[in-house]
């Protein structure tokens, strides 16, 4: 349960946002996870919503959307770009290369919040 | 309309507004593993953050390792666990520095502990690091994978009786280390363990992965393991 710990820090970020932008309340957060990132979204919302309330007031309504990122590669081969579902060194579908690179899947990131000012 | 209490007073308006903020959550976390591997690096100490289930023989492995190592190089461990000094005390009983860090519940290490280990060890060692610094993680396959400590090099263990699915299980602790050690290989003859499947599914997930087979108990494989120590120092 690091979910736990990832949601603390994010209420840490947030409020610290909220203080910044003397904002009354923060009203929504939207946030990307990757399918590589490690986290369980479901728990990791669970954690969000447990803690919100104690850490301040400010987060008592607060909605946390999360948007999944799908793991996303580029053939350094042939420059095609496709979707794996899996971790285990997927090849390249249009040439078979395994020489691949990365574009997206290890997200946890906080793209914005809107605040209540 | 009054968003407050649903009055109706048109004259009241919420105020709103969207912050951007683009941070992520490890950041805090990156940020203070940068700085101990700096620090590392200005000591001169390979750190080793070790990454098992409860149980795989981290601790057994480095007794055996400090056993065998403890004259030809200075060694210091940080030990990470929920609750008690009893790793911790192991490792002293072999002569060599260690500090407790328990995480009260948490299950995994994170760099800004590790931070408070270093300055303790050092002052339990003399005003300096080691040049071999074990990190003993919180035993747990899963969530040590996502946390940086700062270290050299990220060594995950499995034991022969957990099985021979952990890498397919537990993916992100083979992608995110260098080394992967099979401990407990005593016990294949008792156990279904694939090795050669195993070592198949670990370097499909990262084809970089060096692999020791290894017993603490009998010395089996040890060998390897301790010539790659002494070469990281070495170097």
């Amino acid at each position: 349960m690091h979910e736990a710990s990832l949601a603390m820090s994010l209420i840490n970020s947030v409020l610290e946002v909220a203080e910044r932008e003397k904002a009354k309340r923060v009203l929504e957060i939207k946030m990307r996870i990757g399918k590589l990132s490690g986290v369980v979204v479901d728990s990791f919302i669970f954690a969000f919503n447990a803690m919100k309330e104690e850490a301040s007031k400010k987060l008592r309504n607060t909605k946390l959307l999360v948007e999944e990122v799908p793991v996303k590669y580029r053939c350094k081969n042939c420059n095609c770009e496709f979707e794996a579902e899996t971790v285990y060194l997927p090849e390249c579908p249009s040439c078979g290369s395994v020489e691949l690179e990365l574009l997206s899947g290890e997200e946890m990131e906080v793209v914005s919040v809107e605040l209540e000012v | 309309m009054c968003d407050t209490c649903g009055c109706g007073n048109p004259t009241v308006v919420r105020e709103t507004k969207t912050v951007e903020v683009k941070k992520s959550l490890l950041e805090e976390n990156e940020r203070i593993a940068n700085s101990n591997k700096r620090h590392f690096e200005k000591s001169g100490t390979i750190a080793i953050n070790l990454i098992s289930s409860p149980g795989s023989g981290k601790t057994t492995l480095l007794e055996k390792t400090i056993d065998a190592l403890k004259d030809f190089v200075d060694i210091g461990v940080l030990e990470g666990d929920i609750e008690t000094e009893r790793d911790a005390e192991r490792i002293r009983k072999k002569g060599v520095p260690a500090i407790q860090l328990t995480t009260g519940g948490a299950c995994h290490l994170e760099a800004s502990l590790v931070h408070k280990g270093i300055h303790a060890l050092e002052h339990a060692n003399g005003g300096k690091l080691p040049r071999l610094l074990f990190i003993e993680n919180v035993g747990n396959l899963v969530c040590p994978a996502s946390f940086y400590l700062g270290e050299t090099v990220r060594v995950v263990l499995v034991s022969v009786p957990e099985g021979d699915d952990k890498p397919a299980k537990y993916p992100k602790a083979f992608k995110t280390s260098q080394v992967f050690l099979i401990t407990k290989i005593d016990l294949l003859p008792y156990f279904d363990f694939d090795v050669e499947k195993v070592k198949k599914e670990a370097l499909s997930i990262n084809p970089a992965l060096k692999v020791f087979e290894v017993s603490a108990k009998t010395g089996e494989g040890l060998e390897d393991w301790l010539d790659y120590l002494r070469s990281l120092v070495a170097s």
